[in-house]
């Protein structure tokens, strides 16, 4: 094959692999197409939106009218939502208490189960609450606390101990424990599984190592099976942010907030005066807040919460 | 001699110390596992009693079991519960789909662009619903999608596929590449590749994804409470919410509504605990 034969063919693949590589491209953007559309719709738009209108006086139908910064400014000077960031914060450091402690303990124990069938048997105990809808567990509890014929007064009372019995959830100063304390004792199915992955993830020999040098099992625990799990816990933690500054829903069906701002938090305030007084510039200002709030949060987490600690070596 | 009978002591306290914590670890998980399940026990014990029994034999099971707290009930929440099941089928079904189509893009094809939408559609994992609950509903507004299942799947699928794309996607990238290439030589086009090589290889990642997002939109609430206000179209939650203001007295027929509301994740779990249990477990999910 002389030269110009031979770059010729080279010409005609390299167009060939070049059409085919359009091809594939039109396939490519094809398959994202029903995805952004959505996206476009749904969450890129909106969240530029609730930028856009958290500076101004808007009701959602007509022009909405620029006022700069006066909406966080009220949030940041309302009595109201001063007690909902408060609130907030508690019931924040609650659930990072929670999902730090309980899950992992659960998965520790279901690890340390011998016998693959029992492990089995633990993990689908944990998993089985998941099958009760989240709104019938909120309503579950609005009856356990429900202060005339509630089972804990009716326990109370049962054993002998009435002067135990409260109004729970109608006492502003007991309504944010008895709000806390709901769900006990806070095992999370999912988060159980996930830390569990984890755990049997990590090789056998350095355990058998860690067994040979005599190691107690806190010293184990702090010193292999948690940096080990690093990558859970983040997770887990994030998610437990993210639950938690937006969540209102359990307050929505329980208290609305009360008695008071007892147990108000500032998504619930966002929702009220959002839907009850059509303020959806206000609305979104708090949306925006809780942004940064959560966005600051995880980054701080992927930052100071290290995650590389890996088991090398062969 | 003494030895010996040092090791055998010491031997039977390491045999103690086993028992003490082979104590430990199960009665603690029994204790915390019944002490989550009091509160559902207590629903289904309620659910059959009538007045009187509420009165006097709260803790205990008793007879007759009032089944026909369940007829009421089931006249009054069958309609949430068909609703229910329609509109997190088809989620699912959306974002099964389009989630799947956008994984595979991102993991095995190459495009100009391709990081910046991968980065693009990743980062929505940090916006949290919050932020843009207001304004989605404004949307919503105006795209007259008010009362109408369109405005919950829209947002629903939405949401829902960038979880879903973000464990997708890596699950693909990390297919060896060979099964591609020689589906490719043989002249197979991407789409059955996806769906004949790609997607049978990741069965059980796919079906615990569609577990864990058939239950979150399962349990929603504030949204469809928002966008639909006819009681013909009202998803469990809603609609349960509602039958709990018009049966806040008559404590039989409302636990047994609060059972019939936990019946098709009862179902879905009684098929897919093991799947979900495994997907979970294979230590996927992390960060």
């Amino acid at each position: 094959m002389d030269l110009p034969t031979k770059r010729l063919a080279r010409y005609q693949t390299s167009q060939k692999s070049l059409w085919q590589r359009a091809a594939s491209r039109k396939t490519a953007y094809l398959f994202l197409l029903p995805t952004m559309l959505l996206l476009l719709t749904f969450n890129y738009y909106p969240a530029l939106s609730a930028i856009y209108h958290s500076f101004t006086m808007w009701n959602g139908f007509t022009e909405p009218t620029f006022i700069g910064i006066e909406n966080y400014v009220e949030i940041f000077t309302d009595p109201v939502m001063k007690k909902a960031s408060s609130n907030l914060i508690v019931l924040a450091l609650w659930r990072m208490l929670i999902t730090l402690t309980v899950p992992v303990l659960v998965a520790e124990l279901i690890f340390s189960v011998k016998g693959k069938l029992l492990q089995h048997w633990y993990r689908l105990l944990f998993v089985i609450p998941l099958i009760v809808p989240r709104l019938v567990t909120y309503l579950l509890w609005q009856f356990i606390y429900e202060p005339n014929v509630g089972l804990l007064n009716s326990f109370l009372a049962s054993v002998g101990l009435e002067s135990w019995q409260q109004t729970w959830l109608g006492d502003p100063k007991i309504a944010l424990y008895a709000f806390m304390f709901m769900g006990f004792p806070w095992v999370d199915g999912v988060a159980v599984l996930i830390y569990l992955a984890g755990l049997q993830a990590i090789p056998r020999d350095i355990y058998d190592a860690a067994l040979i040098d005599g190691t107690n099992v806190v010293n184990r625990f702090f010193r292999i099976d948690l940096p080990l799990i690093m990558g859970q816990v983040k997770l887990m933690v994030i998610l437990a942010i993210i639950g938690v500054l937006q969540g209102f829903e359990g307050q929505l069906v329980l208290t609305d907030g009360g008695p008071g701002y007892a147990t108000t938090v500032p998504g619930l305030e966002m929702y009220k005066q959002a839907m009850e007084y059509n303020r959806m510039g206000f609305g979104s200002a708090v949306g925006v807040v809780l942004f940064t709030i959560i966005l600051t949060l995880t980054l701080i987490n992927n930052k100071y919460l290290k995650s590389d600690v890996e088991y090398s070596g062969t | 001699m003494l030895q010996l009978m040092k090791a055998s002591a010491g031997n039977r306290s390491v045999q103690r110390q086993e028992r003490v914590a082979g104590v430990f670890v199960h009665g603690t998980l029994l204790f915390v596992g019944i002490c989550s399940f009091v509160p559902f026990v207590m629903m289904i014990l309620l659910s059959f009693k009538d007045m009187r029994q509420f009165q006097l034999e709260r803790w205990i099971l008793s007879f007759p079991l009032h089944w026909e707290n369940y007829a009421r009930a089931w006249s009054e929440v069958g309609r949430y519960l068909f609703n229910s099941v329609a509109i997190g089928l088809v989620t699912v079904a959306g974002v099964c789909l389009f989630g799947t189509l956008s994984a595979y893009a991102l993991a095995r094809f190459k495009f100009p662009g391709r990081e910046l939408l991968y980065f693009a559609i990743i980062a929505l994992l940090m916006v949290p619903g919050i932020l843009t609950l207001v304004p989605t509903f404004v949307v919503i507004l105006k795209l007259g999608l008010m009362n109408s299942w369109w405005g919950l799947w829209g947002p629903y699928i939405a949401g829902g596929q960038i979880m879903y794309i973000f464990i997708m996607r890596s699950f693909f990238a990390s297919l060896p590449e060979a099964l591609f290439e020689s589906a490719r030589i043989d002249g197979a086009t991407e789409l059955h590749i996806m769906t004949h090589i790609a997607l049978p290889l990741s069965k059980s990642m796919v079906g615990t994804l569609a577990v864990l997002n058939l239950l979150n939109n399962w349990n929603e609430f504030v949204w469809p409470l928002m966008v639909v206000t006819d009681p013909q179209l009202m998803p469990i939650t809603v609609g349960l919410y509602s039958f709990n203001h018009q049966f806040y007295t008559e404590y039989g027929p409302l636990f047994a509504g609060y059972v019939i509301a936990s019946i098709p994740l009862i179902v879905l779990f009684s098929f897919a605990s093991n799947l979900f249990v495994r997907g979970l477990t294979s230590g996927a999910i992390k960060m």
